[in-house]
């Protein structure tokens, strides 16, 4: 894998890591509604976040398939 | 309280942050890039900058220089979701800046914010919750184990008996998880309420049922649905309410307190005492008929005394959890745990509970030692031993009396503080020393 190649990984995985992040942070949210700490309303908000965040992560991760497939074919 | 600047481009990320950390009990602005936050910076004064790496205006390093000249230094925290950036960046930067890589976590924050290191424990080999909340491998555990799984496949109703602080309400909680059942787990105590409200609890009331019924209310049967009802005490109910209980256990419906129509509930009832199976029968403290409609499946619960191999794995636990909430990093030796395990533990799981959490507030946060006080004292202990509560003949209501005032005086009368050495709860003992006609309604 040359650098370029490298770079370009790289920035596929800093943006399928930027959902991950936002469900890392709402889940939280979900432990503080359980606990009681939060209104319980914002648990299903951020359970609403989180499935979004999923099919971003999954988008990302479908083009960098696809990006990574056509520079191979190329 | 701290001030905290937070520069970071992701608006979801940032409300979330936010939340949390107003949370925690500090005050937080926001910037979405590096111009926002030097604006910030002219006008306020910050304790901690959490800053994201990778800005639309440029790195969050750059703002290295204007943070270590300013008059008051904050902290920095440089969130990355590079873990490589940390090592490239660490010896260009002072030992002022900490580091958060991303999936962030709401304790990486608190730790951050408190200045702490994140405890170790959390790299500690995790300590297995048979059904997500029951601890223990010993060879009794197991057995429980097997009865709780076969149990959880019917929909019998469940009687558990064990002494106080052995852990009925979590097995009650375990049976709940392991039954999977769609319905929520509502738990109450029978012993808690008086003879007038304990109806509205267990079957709710229509509005006007009584004078401060504003509003209808759901009954704890109705609000279990589909699930588990844990009535905790059960031998604590008024005897001559039993008859509307076993009504409910046989027809499968309620009438609210003031009502007239039948609402069908479909729920399995966990009961729960403390009082052993011979002396519930002998003390006539709860009806025949209600006894076989709850007790279809009886589960007894061992004492701490009887499983020992479990008193390490536990107490371990507790101090994770103790290590957890409060950023510290204490760690039992093994002459502490030897310790711990050749102590009788009257008071059970909750004695041995409370008395971890105590030695962790005793110790010093700064350091991993744990200081164990030189003896484990208990009301308990101390009434095991003393002969005349032991005498034949003597009730177990007068001994219980004797235990819970023996208790008061030892506390000064702090009824909290004697409800936990107890075992039990506050509203118990309140409504013990009602009994004894110790205790005005005011009081109460």
């Amino acid at each position: 894998m040359n650098d370029d190649e490298l770079a370009t990984i790289a920035k596929w995985v800093h943006d399928a890591r930027k959902p991950l992040n936002r469900i890392s942070m709402q889940a939280e949210l979900v432990k503080m509604a359980l606990n009681g700490e939060i209104p319980v309303e914002k648990a299903t908000v951020a359970l609403d976040k989180i499935i979004h965040s999923t099919k971003d992560c999954s988008h990302t991760l479908a083009q960098m398939m696809a990006s990574l497939g056509a520079n191979s074919a190329e | 309280m701290l001030t905290v600047l937070l520069v970071d481009d992701d608006p979801e990320f940032s409300e979330v942050a936010c939340t949390i950390i107003e949370f925690l009990g500090h005050e937080v602005l926001t910037a979405c890039n590096l111009a926002e936050a030097r604006e910030w910076l002219t006008k306020e004064t910050f304790d901690h900058v959490l800053l994201d790496f990778m800005l639309p205006d440029g790195s969050g390093a750059h703002l290295f220089d204007e943070l270590n000249k300013l008059p008051k230094q904050p902290r920095i925290t440089l969130i990355t979701g590079h873990p490589s950036v940390k090592g490239i960046i660490k010896g260009l930067c002072g030992p002022n800046i900490d580091y958060l890589v991303k999936p962030i976590q709401r304790e990486d924050i608190e730790a951050v914010l408190s200045g702490k290191k994140q405890p170790k424990s959390s790299q500690a080999p995790k300590i297995k919750k048979h059904f997500g909340h029951l601890i223990g491998e010993s060879a009794c555990m197991q057995e429980l184990y097997k009865l709780i799984e076969r149990v959880s496949r019917t929909s019998a109703n469940v009687m558990l008996l064990g002494e106080s602080g052995a852990g009925k309400e979590v097995v009650a909680a375990a049976i709940h998880a392991a039954s999977q059942s769609t319905g929520a787990y509502i738990a109450t105590n029978c012993g808690a309420f008086s003879k007038e409200l304990i109806g509205s609890e267990l079957f709710g009331h229509e509005k006007g049922a009584f004078t401060g019924a504003v509003g209808k209310k759901e009954g704890v049967f109705e609000q279990a649905e589909g699930g588990t009802l844990f009535l905790d005490e059960i031998t604590e109910m008024p005897i001559d309410m039993q008859p509307n209980l076993l009504r409910v256990l046989e027809n499968k419906v309620v009438i609210r307190v003031g009502g007239t129509k039948t609402i069908p509930v479909n729920c399995r009832v966990v009961s729960a005492t403390n009082r052993k199976m011979e002396e519930i029968a002998e003390s006539k403290v709860l009806r025949e008929d209600i006894y076989f409609r709850l007790a279809v499946f009886p589960i007894t619960i061992p004492p701490l005394r009887e499983r020992r191999e479990d008193i390490a794995l536990l107490a371990t636990h507790f101090i994770d959890e103790f290590n957890r909430d409060n950023q510290t990093q204490f760690k039992w030796e093994e002459s502490q745990l030897d310790t711990l395990t050749a102590y009788d533990w009257p008071g059970n799981v909750r004695e041995l509970r409370h008395f971890v959490h105590r030695a962790g507030i005793m110790s010093d946060p700064e350091r991993s030692e744990i200081e164990l006080p030189k003896t484990i004292e208990s009301p308990f202990a101390k009434k095991q031993s003393t002969t005349p509560a032991l005498a034949a003949g003597r009730t177990i209501e007068d001994v219980e009396k004797e235990l819970i005032y023996a208790t008061l005086e030892k506390v000064n009368g702090n009824k909290t503080l004697a409800a936990e050495m107890l075992g039990i709860s506050t509203k118990t003992l309140y409504n013990r020393l009602h009994a004894y006609g110790d205790l005005s309604k005011d009081d109460a």
